[in-house]
């Protein structure tokens, strides 16, 4: 079992701007699987906080449902339809309900889920997924960014389906994962180089060996909150969260 | 639990996004006198204020790019940090206007192309192209390649008339998206004024912001 930590805090811009952190991250464990997933609405969405809010639910909900299924299918494409389809339902239900069109709600999105010793995931748009193997920081899914800075995939484009990476693989040797949104890439990723700061080994090892028993409000958990609310943040004007998943055995 | 000690080596500093703008100025006989004092007026008040500006401080990068009997560079892209207020511009010759946009065109794609090559993002770049008359050589070929970016959604252009004897027409030809602008007399400080808030707006852009441009605020100095 993986231990988890996901948060997210409003970014110096938007407070600025008076905007909501429009950044979203959930974690679900059910029947065996564990799901981490995060977004990050998109600035030109006018209620992009409700789009991120709704596809963390529904892929929390989805991956746990149908984990077995996924990780043994030998069809990727249709992963990744099944996948985007059922995001987007979940998204015109939401548009329906706020009375706005789905592109109102758009969002990046990205996942991981893990069950036994196997795990799975999937990405549309910035932000980056990594992992800590055998000891070595590696990139799965890097930044969706176009040819511009601010450019990017979102669930709501039509692009989205070519543009999912769809990953799985063996928990052999993985002692953890990282999401993050394009705010905390700022500050624990690198695109000259591709690669995840040292930080992400860090932070990974630090979930990975908090004590069992944990509240909301641990002593673990406040130090993670504090590092992201003021050390990340201050990097960027934009919002940032981050998912972890962290675990001490590593076969 | 591990120690959480995370020092200033286990994070990343990434340069601030850029956004390239390049300035390109007919400098023409017609300019001399009052047109090419009041420019560089402006161009100065513009660094001036994307200095003044936090974010787009950081990540403006301007050129200087001139034209008349040919076309030239007065100064390459620089943060406003090292860019040299300008002290005077000579106007003369003929309007190599071709040359000038094609020469400008030429140094946003380096500039991208250095960005790309050290890692650094960047927004769409900026072209703005100044002028108080009407092209003595073929702009054929800038019209092409301005206009092929500006649909492709790689490149934001200004077209800007100086005065009643701007070829409005042939501007119009650079932008087709929007009208090109005729300057409400020499009023370049509004005009510049407009460009560093805009710069500033694209420079705190996030992914999926639509950046809209404050046309409305050149209302009173400028026709569109």
């Amino acid at each position: 079992m993986f231990k988890e930590f996901h948060y997210q805090v409003r970014g110096h811009g938007h407070l600025r701007d008076g905007t909501p952190v429009q950044d979203r991250t959930k974690y679900v464990s059910r029947d065996g699987v564990q799901a981490l997933c995060l977004a990050d609405g998109a600035g030109s969405a006018s209620h992009s906080e409700f789009g991120a809010q709704a596809v963390v639910d529904e892929g929390c909900r989805l991956l746990v449902e149908r984990f077995h299924e996924f990780a043994a299918s030998p069809d990727g494409g249709q992963v990744k339809v099944d996948l985007l389809s059922r995001l987007l339902d979940k998204l015109q239900r939401v548009a329906e309900r706020h009375g706005c069109e789905v592109v109102d709600l758009a969002a990046t999105f990205a996942c991981v889920a893990t069950s036994g010793d196997r795990f799975l995931g999937a990405h549309v748009g910035d932000g980056v997924v990594g992992y800590l193997k055998d000891g070595n920081l590696a990139v799965i899914s890097a930044p969706d960014n176009s040819e511009f800075a601010n450019q990017t995939t979102f669930v709501t484009s039509s692009g989205a389906l070519k543009s999912m990476r769809l990953f799985r693989g063996s928990l052999a040797g993985v002692a953890g994962f990282v999401l993050m949104s394009d705010g905390t890439a700022e500050s624990l990723f690198s695109p000259r180089t591709g690669e995840l700061a040292a930080a992400c080994s860090k932070l990974i090892t630090a979930v990975g060996t908090a004590p069992a028993q944990q509240g909301k409000n641990s002593e673990y958990r406040k130090r993670l909150r504090k590092l992201v609310d003021i050390r990340i943040r201050n990097a960027t004007k934009d919002d940032c969260s981050i998912g972890i998943l962290g675990r001490l055995e590593t076969s | 639990m591990a120690t959480l000690n995370i020092g200033a080596d286990d994070l990343v500093d990434n340069p601030t996004p850029r956004v390239p703008v390049s300035l390109c100025l007919d400098t023409s006989t017609s300019m001399s006198g009052s047109p090419i004092e009041e420019l560089i007026r402006g161009v100065n008040l513009f660094y001036d204020a994307i200095d003044e500006d936090d974010d787009a401080h950081d990540s403006a990068e301007i050129n200087l790019v001139e034209f008349n009997s040919s076309a030239g560079l007065i100064h390459d892209f620089a943060s406003i940090e090292r860019l040299q207020r300008i002290s005077s511009l000579t106007a003369n010759g003929s309007t190599a206007m071709g040359a000038g946009v094609n020469l400008a065109l030429d140094t946003l794609e380096s500039r991208k192309a250095t960005y790309s090559g050290s890692g650094v993002l960047y927004y769409q770049p900026w072209l703005v192209l100044m002028t108080d008359g009407g092209p003595t050589d073929n702009i054929d070929l800038a019209v092409k390649r301005v206009v092929e970016m500006v649909e492709a959604k790689k490149l934001t252009v200004f077209p800007i008339g100086i005065g009643s004897g701007a070829d409005m027409k042939t501007l119009a030809r650079f932008s087709p998206n929007r009208p090109p602008l005729r300057l409400d007399g020499l009023k370049f400080k509004e005009f510049f004024e407009w460009l560093s808030k805009s710069v500033s707006r694209v420079s705190r852009s996030t992914p999926g912001d639509t950046v809209k441009l404050d046309l409305e605020g050149l209302a009173g100095w400028a026709e569109l």
